[in-house]
């Protein structure tokens, strides 16, 4: 899961990025609204964590024009502002949740999981796809009822893939969900990641489509070999 | 007691009282003029009798013609009697209307007599031995009297009766607009901080309900700003705990981890970022607190020289900026009545302040003036972006940030805002000419406080 995090605070900031990271998300920090708008203009995110106190515009400001501007990202709003009336217009503003300072890191990470489903249209935590069954909160996998182990990235990939199973992704794009804007990523870090993948999983769970990227496939059980 | 019922009572019983006076007296006049009337009335009648009387020859002879009386009938209420003087106890009647009492013995000139149970107003005219006397009964009179109040008096009383119900709805038509208005502000929901709807309201409320919107606006003004506080201060107060938390969790998940030494390291470094910074925040909130609760009583310490202080402060300030401030007038300063720790704090953060606020190229300068009002003035001057007039308003609010980039808490003017005032003095933030803001500490100069404290 790629995850957007507008805050100002570096400490706290710090605190959420190396968290989630530990949870095994991937995740992008930005600490002003401008660069807020330029990152989800060149990257795609699966939510976006938002604080309301930026330094250049007010977080209500920047999300009430990401809904007008027709963005429908999941964003949670992470804020020290209690009062119910900020709650109200927070959520009434175009938030998909209202998370208060200070928070849990745990419940923050199912909240995220929890907005990503929802706006993947499912109502329970772990998805099932032929065989394969990926608990996304826990970021357990089994295959045929047998438990997989699978790296952080593998993960990543994984839970891309399955979010948008009807759709090709190009490889930029399974880039942003697994590296965020980490540099230094090799060219063929993707292709490793998928070998994997498909090792662990089966030959068919990744389908390349020539010239355009990837997509989901059937998954199998893979004999011991 | 409702306005719309007072308004009725004053109304209408001055109206009553008013009109009842002025039926009083018209009716007082009236009678006057009626008397006066009917008393010329008998007057004529007795000289036109004693007219006829003196066409006869012989008056005696009426006498003689008969021992009795001669009785004329007539019809309206006047009586007259024509008599004869034999001497001045001897008086005949000689001739008198029917019903007419015995007149013989009335006094010459108008009088009022009673005459068998009956009052009688009477005239009596002497000529020669002829006396003619002519009476009204008062009773015949004072029902006169009594159908002419009738007659003008109902109408009155009913006019006025008229006239109080009509006042009564002319009152609530009145008072329409006031009921209009109060409508309005009984619809208005709490925290609504629309401006008043347009209202058709006459040219006496308009004042009323200026004064009604600009009370809402300043109301609505001080929740705004007290809304603001209680959010800077939970902003500042929740953003370091939030860190600490954060942090101490993160630590726990890397030790629950291989491999995650060096997170759980650098989280434990980082909560403890955070404690030092909820520590510095709750310093000042103490500091302020302290200096809030004993605002009332001026410091009484010894003189503190100005520039001193000042120095002392750049000192503290200079220990980690390398920056060209400068002090202007040390040889100008004179002792001022503060505490000298507080006072090195307040200026310590004014030129705190400048340093942070001011790109680092530009000079900052502590400028010591003596004023005429017995106070000194240390002025903090920068080239700074400055403020505006509504920031200058804000900036001693408690955790105003005049930019939330730059590092600091929002108590630093606070803070010197309440050393200033606890020692007399005020705390003045001034546009500088060119563009940068004047922060200027004045205080009472030591020499003077005594006349200030007891003039």
């Amino acid at each position: 899961m790629h995850v957007l995090l507008v805050e100002d605070d570096p400490l706290v900031a710090n605190g959420i990025v190396v968290g989630l990271k530990l949870h095994g998300l991937t995740i992008d920090h930005v600490d002003t609204a401008s660069l807020a708008d330029a990152a989800l203009a060149t990257s795609y995110f699966d939510v976006c964590i938002l604080d309301l106190g930026l330094p250049d515009e007010d977080g209500m400001t920047l999300l009430r024009r990401w809904r007008d501007e027709g963005h429908s990202l999941p964003v949670l709003i992470l804020t020290a502002r209690d009062a119910l009336n900020h709650r109200v217009e927070g959520l009434l503003g175009g938030a998909d949740d209202y998370l208060i300072k200070p928070f849990n890191l745990d419940e923050l990470q199912a909240r995220l999981h929890v907005l990503t489903r929802r706006a993947a249209g499912r109502s329970t935590d772990c998805i099932h796809h032929g065989e394969l069954k990926f608990c996304q909160s826990t970021g357990r996998v089994w295959l045929a009822g047998e438990p997989v182990a699978l790296a952080r990235r593998e993960l990543s990939l994984l839970r891309a893939l399955l979010q948008n199973s009807q759709a090709i992704l190009s490889t930029g794009q399974l880039c942003d969900s697994v590296y965020g804007y980490e540099q230094n990523v090799e060219s063929n870090a993707i292709n490793v990641h998928i070998y994997h993948l498909r090792r662990k999983l089966g030959n068919n769970i990744v389908e390349t489509v020539r010239g355009l990227g990837y997509r989901l496939g059937p998954a199998e059980k893979v004999e011991e070999q | 007691m409702t306005l719309r019922l007072r308004l009725l009572l004053i109304i209408g019983v001055s109206l009553t009282a008013l009109w009842a006076l002025v039926a009083t007296w018209m009716l007082v006049d009236t009678r006057l003029s009626l008397r006066d009337a009917l008393d010329n009335r008998l007057a004529a009648s007795a000289r036109m009798v004693a007219g006829l009387v003196s066409q006869f020859p012989e008056p005696g002879d009426l006498v003689t013609a008969g021992n009795k009386p001669l009785d004329v009938v007539a019809r309206d209420g006047v009586a007259c009697e024509v008599s004869l003087l034999r001497s001045e106890v001897t008086i005949e009647t000689v001739a008198r209307t029917a019903g007419s009492p015995d007149l013989r013995h009335a006094a010459t000139g108008y009088g009022t007599h009673v005459y068998g149970g009956q009052r009688w107003r009477t005239y009596v005219l002497r000529q020669g031995d002829i006396q003619i006397a002519t009476a009204d009964s008062i009773e015949v009179r004072e029902t006169l009297v009594r159908e002419l109040i009738l007659s003008a008096g109902l109408p009155f009383v009913i006019a006025l009766f008229g006239s109080l119900v009509v006042l009564w709805f002319g009152i609530s038509h009145g008072l329409a607009p006031l009921e209009r208005i109060r409508a309005l502000l009984a619809a208005r929901r709490s925290g609504d901080d629309s401006p008043l709807p347009e209202v058709k309201a006459p040219a006496e409320l308009r004042p009323l309900l200026q004064t009604i919107e600009q009370l809402l606006e300043r109301l609505q003004a001080a929740i705004v700003r007290e809304r603001r506080f209680t959010d800077n201060a939970a902003h500042e107060l929740r953003t370091p705990l939030t860190g600490v938390k954060t942090h101490i969790q993160v630590a726990r998940l890397a030790s629950q981890r291989q491999d995650e030494g060096a997170t759980l390291e650098a989280a434990l470094v980082n909560a403890d970022e955070g404690v030092r910074q909820l520590q510095n925040i709750l310093q000042r909130l103490l500091e302020l607190a302290r200096l809030d609760a004993e605002s009332m009583e001026v410091e009484s310490s010894d003189p503190v020289d100005a520039a001193q202080a000042a120095i002392e402060a750049l000192e503290i300030v200079h220990g980690h900026v390398a920056r060209q401030v400068r002090v202007l007038g040390v040889e100008a300063s004179r002792p001022v009545r503060a505490a000298r720790p507080l006072l090195v704090a307040a200026l310590q953060n004014l030129i705190d302040n400048a340093i942070r606020y001011a790109p680092s190229t530009t000079p900052v300068i502590v400028r010591i003036e003596p004023r005429d009002d017995g106070m000194l003035g240390i002025s903090v001057v920068d080239e700074g972006p400055g403020m505006n007039e509504k920031e200058r308003s804000q900036a001693v609010t408690r955790f105003w940030r005049g930019n939330p980039k730059k590092p600091g808490y929002g108590l630093g003017l606070s803070i010197v805002n309440a050393i200033a005032l606890r020692h007399g003095g005020v705390l003045e933030l001034l546009e500088r000419k060119g563009g940068g803001l004047e922060a200027r500490l004045v205080l009472p100069l030591a020499e003077d406080i005594e006349a200030l404290s007891f003039p």
